[in-house]
């Protein structure tokens, strides 16, 4: 299957199989959704149909609407952009602040990039830029990018990274090589080794280096901009693309970077309206700001306002957690927050490929891969998120 | 449901053109008058009653589009549309909100000039479910996807290893079958896969450094195969050496390689350039235009540049990388995907005072006004590379008009002026020939033999233009639009949505190839073939059917 928390293809057949801890990173990064919605609960407990009737109700009479959470395929996707324009709403996912350190980065400046199975078939060299966050949160890159058929690749690994990390490479089957620093200055650094002006004396690892460099014929370069611990990643990412772009004047190099988990919703979410996935719609139209329609600044915005704003928080994925489950429909005392999530017992979200057929990009975004449930479950339980955002339609 | 259409005159490029009746029964065309309940009845007296508009080359789906809609925000203007611009702001702007529209202002605008279906030509294989679901969003729109092949390694590594014809028939076969496209695109045919080992440079007969194999060996070998699984539309090129001075040697190249097979060379003012001339380069229109009269196997689309602010995509990342300097705004986006091909994005602006643009603009009304059969030559901007689409009316206004033609030459750049051959080809298209090759042409070349037509039984997608003076005032906006005898757009507004059509190929997978490419797609991609089938129930719901062309049969169509 496609892990609908990583999205790279997975052993599990089943999503309680999986066990990479991103799982229960995904219910953190939700659970802080929820600590910054601040609702006093004021849980109802009425049924689905009178439930949805009242969240219909809501919907219709509220000034102020925020789309947000987790979308993992395309169908969900579809719906929520749907909804967000049908109610002059925002939308913007919990994930999409590290999609947009490098989209913008990419707005200002472009980039070169390659895809995963391009970059595991040609690259002959691999430069990942980061600390051991990167495979802890996606544990399963070194597989992705290992092609048995290939003699084993040179991986340079720049930043942080401890001997765990050198070690998953290595069971990879890569050749890696660790070279500790700062990771605010690879991109400096690497343009700097580049021009072969070198501010420190060059010893046996540095001039390994400049081999590896100086001979690779296809450069892949890795990053995930989740994971890195840097200031103003934009401007981070945007040095390193410029240095990427230099190399292919002579040589070839391109960028590989890890966006993850809000692929599917950005891909989609930019077909549907023309912007990538941090929009707001006003009078059908959609515009975009990367700064304003951020879920972070709406609900900053909306503190200040009376009870007219409605959050609706779209949970496709995280499937297990108890709390979770009873935690669906707020009245808060600053925002109205109807939820839609797994396990529920009133909206009921089913999980891309475990429960519902879906549709879900793969992390190199080329790759749409249509999943089919991959357990019996009951039907008749599992109502997509897709079904109940058209039904909250006005 | 019955609607009959009297008093309109009635244009196909099939029957004479004349005024008469036309009924619309249920979903089909019929001139038969019937006994039936009539449920509507227009009279259309100083209208023309003609087919859907198709257009065969024009993209709208895919990683491309999205990539050039992620990197330019900026451009996005709400809001405009052509009537609310002046004729001097629609010189200057799109009157799309952005070169790259999003899936409903796209289906909105086409249905809006009186277009019904629509090609995407550049379907990377492992972004066809991306580009399926995109045009699935496309509403009122029928739609079909060209795969992109011949950068593909897998079938370059076979070519290079002396693979037998056979094995390659049934492996493009099997492509398409599993990606649901409707014909085979080849972009720079080796040359994506040789930027990737850094090659900057590939004539039809220079090898391929790593592989060894020619451009020529490529296009061969695919036109043969589109010819062997008898798929309705040829192979569709887009040329080595896109915008090169001199590139019409490598066109005329291309032409040589299929051996007399049929041919579409697209957006083809591209590949038009030879090097005399004030600035090295010059038109070499004459020469293309020529070939195409003389060989029946040949046909074109011409992907006219307007001028204005637009953005260029494709999958040629070698030549897009090599025009990256004239990139306006300085930003562009390369990609190198999935050991299948590439993409290069390039906001661009094509200005009149540029020696360049202006040739391009005279290269591509030469082309149309040279090739004198209009079912072989096919109106697209190559959108958005050329222009959007939305600048079909101008274009059309161009052709039918030697004086407004002129009145736009003499603000071309003096040096094109001065030595462009367009002031002496007075020819005008009619209005017959414009129907002919926005409607049946397009229509025949894909396979669509019950579409491009009024003929009885042929699908009831008709479009109703009020007569005027001006072309472009006609053709900006039709009066009706029927899909499939309902009238889903009138006056401005949009009444009903529409089943929507995906054209897939009528080509069976060869049991033995799948066994193949099962075992070794995983090796090479790192993922099992099963992952990017597209299996035919993904295409089909309540609003969308499946319908099979192919160059033999007439089609048959899969609905749910
Ligand atoms: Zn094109």
């Amino acid at each position: 299957m496609i892990c609908p928390f990583c999205s790279l293809l997975c052993d599990a057949n089943d999503l309680n199989e999986i066990d990479c801890g991103l799982q229960n990173k995904s219910i953190v990064q939700l659970a802080k959704l929820r600590s910054q919605l601040d609702a006093s609960f004021n849980e109802s407990v009425t049924d689905t149909e009178m439930e949805t009737a009242a969240a219909i109700e809501l919907l219709k009479n509220a000034k102020r609407v925020l789309i947000t959470g987790r979308v993992a395929s395309v169908q969900t996707a579809r719906a929520a952009v749907s909804l967000a324009m049908k109610v002059n709403g925002t939308i913007d996912c919990a994930e999409a602040g590290h999609v947009f350190k490098n989209v913008l980065a990419i707005q200002r400046s472009g980039i070169h990039s390659v895809s995963l199975a391009e970059a595991r078939d040609h690259a002959d060299l691999l430069i990942v830029i980061g600390g051991d966050a990167l495979l802890d949160d996606c544990p399963r890159i070194p597989n992705s990018l290992n092609s048995e058929n290939a003699s084993p690749k040179t991986v340079l690994l720049l930043g942080t990274f401890t001997d765990k990390s050198t070690a998953a490479w290595t069971a990879a089957g890569f050749q890696p090589w660790s070279i500790s620093c700062k990771i605010e200055s690879v991109p400096t650094a690497l343009t700097q080794w580049s021009r072969a002006t070198l501010q420190f004396s060059p010893n046996r690892m540095t001039s390994q280096l400049f081999i590896a460099m100086d001979t690779a014929k296809y450069t892949a370069v890795l990053w995930s901009a989740a994971s890195l611990r840097v200031e103003q990643t934009d401007l981070w990412v945007e040095r390193l693309l410029h240095w990427i772009a230099s190399q292919n004047e002579t040589k070839r190099c391109a960028a590989l970077p890890w966006t993850s988990l809000d692929g599917t919703f950005q891909q989609v979410c930019t077909w549907l309206t023309g912007f990538p996935g941090r929009i707001r719609f006003h009078d059908g139209n959609p515009s975009f700001d990367t700064f304003t329609n951020s879920y972070e600044s709406w609900l900053a915005r909306s503190c200040e306002l009376e009870s007219d704003s409605v959050v609706i928080v779209i949970d496709e994925t995280a499937a297990t957690d108890p709390f979770i489950a009873k935690m669906v429909f707020w009245l808060g005392r600053k925002f109205h927050v109807i939820e839609l999530t797994s396990g529920s017992m009133r909206f009921p979200t089913a999980v891309a490929g475990a429960e519902v057929a879906a549709d879900i990009f793969r992390a190199d975004q080329t790759l749409l891969a249509h999943l089919s449930p991959s357990r019996e479950c009951d039907k008749s339980r599992v109502r997509p998120a897709a079904y109940w955002l058209a039904r909250l339609a006005p | 449901m019955i609607t009959r259409l009297f008093g309109g005159e009635c244009i196909d490029g099939v029957s004479k053109s004349e005024v008469r009746d036309l009924y619309l029964v249920q979903d089909k065309i019929s001139s038969v008058s019937t006994d039936a309940r009539l449920d509507a009845e227009y009279n259309l007296s100083n209208h023309i009653v003609v087919a859907g508009g198709i257009d065969l080359h024009t993209h709208i789906g895919g990683g491309k589009v999205n990539i050039a809609r992620l990197l330019l925000p900026e451009m996005v203007r709400h809001g405009r549309s052509r009537l609310e611009c002046t004729e001097r702001e629609w010189q200057k702007i799109a009157p799309l909100s952005s070169p790259v529209p999003g899936t409903w202002e796209t289906g909105r605008r086409y249905l809006e000039m009186g277009y019904t279906a629509c090609f995407e030509p550049a379907v990377l294989p492992a972004n066809a479910r991306h580009a399926h679901a995109e045009m699935a969003d496309t509403p009122w729109l029928d739609t079909g996807g060209y795969l992109l092949l011949g950068n593909d390694r897998l079938l370059l590594e076979w070519i290079s290893k002396g693979a037998p014809q056979s094995q390659i028939n049934d492996y493009v076969a099997w492509m398409i079958r599993a990606h649901q496209c409707c014909a085979v695109k080849v972009v720079n045919a080796g040359g994506i896969d040789a930027f990737k080992f850094n090659q900057r440079h590939l004539d039809v007969d220079e090898k391929h450094w790593h592989f060894s194999i020619t451009p020529r060996q490529i296009l061969k070998s695919l036109s043969h195969a589109v010819e062997s699984l008898g798929l309705a539309h040829p192979l569709h090129v887009h040329c080595s050496n896109l915008g090169v001075a001199g590139n019409i040697a490598s066109t005329m190249a291309t032409i040589d390689a299929v051996e007399g097979r049929r041919l579409h060379l697209t957006h083809a003012q591209f590949h038009c350039f030879g090097t005399e001339g004030p600035h090295g380069y010059c038109s070499a229109a004459k020469a293309l235009a020529d070939r195409v009269n003389a060989e029946s196997n040949l046909s074109i689309d011409v992907g006219q540049m307007q001028f204005g602010q637009t953005v260029t995509l494709s999958g040629d990342t070698m030549h897009q990388f090599a025009n990256r300097k004239q990139a306006r705004p300085r930003k562009t986006i390369f990609q190198d995907l999935e050991c299948q091909a590439g993409c290069g994005v390039l906001p661009f602006q094509y200005r009149h005072d540029q020696y360049v643009h202006s040739l391009l603009w005279a290269i591509g009304l030469e082309l149309f006004l040279r090739i004198e059969d209009p079912l072989r030559v096919f109106l697209t901007t190559d959108h958005p590379n050329g222009a959007p689409f939305t600048a079909y009316p101008h274009l059309i206004h161009l052709l039918m008009s030697y004086d407004f033609r002129m009145s736009v030459f003499e603000r071309l750049h003096a040096d094109v002026q001065s030595t462009s051959s367009l002031a002496s080809l007075k020819r005008e298209y009619s209005l017959d020939e414009i129907i002919k090759m926005t409607r049946l042409g397009p229509a025949r070349a894909l396979g669509l033999f019950d579409r491009g037509t009024l003929c009885d039984g042929g699908i009831a997608d008709v479009v109703i233009y009020e007569r005027c003076e001006n072309p472009e005032h006609m053709f900006a906006r039709p009066k009706m639009v029927f899909r499939r005898g309902t009238l889903v757009y009138r006056n401005g507004e949009f009444l009903a949505t529409a089943t929507k059509s995906t054209i897939v190929a009528n080509v069976e997978i060869d049991a033995k190839m799948d066994v193949t490419l099962r075992k070794i797609w995983p090796i090479h991609y790192g993922y099992s073939s099963d992952l990017i089938r597209i299996h035919q129930d993904e295409l089909l719901s309540d609003q969308r059917n499946i319908e099979f062309a192919s160059r033999a049969t007439k089609s048959v169509v899969i609905g749910k």
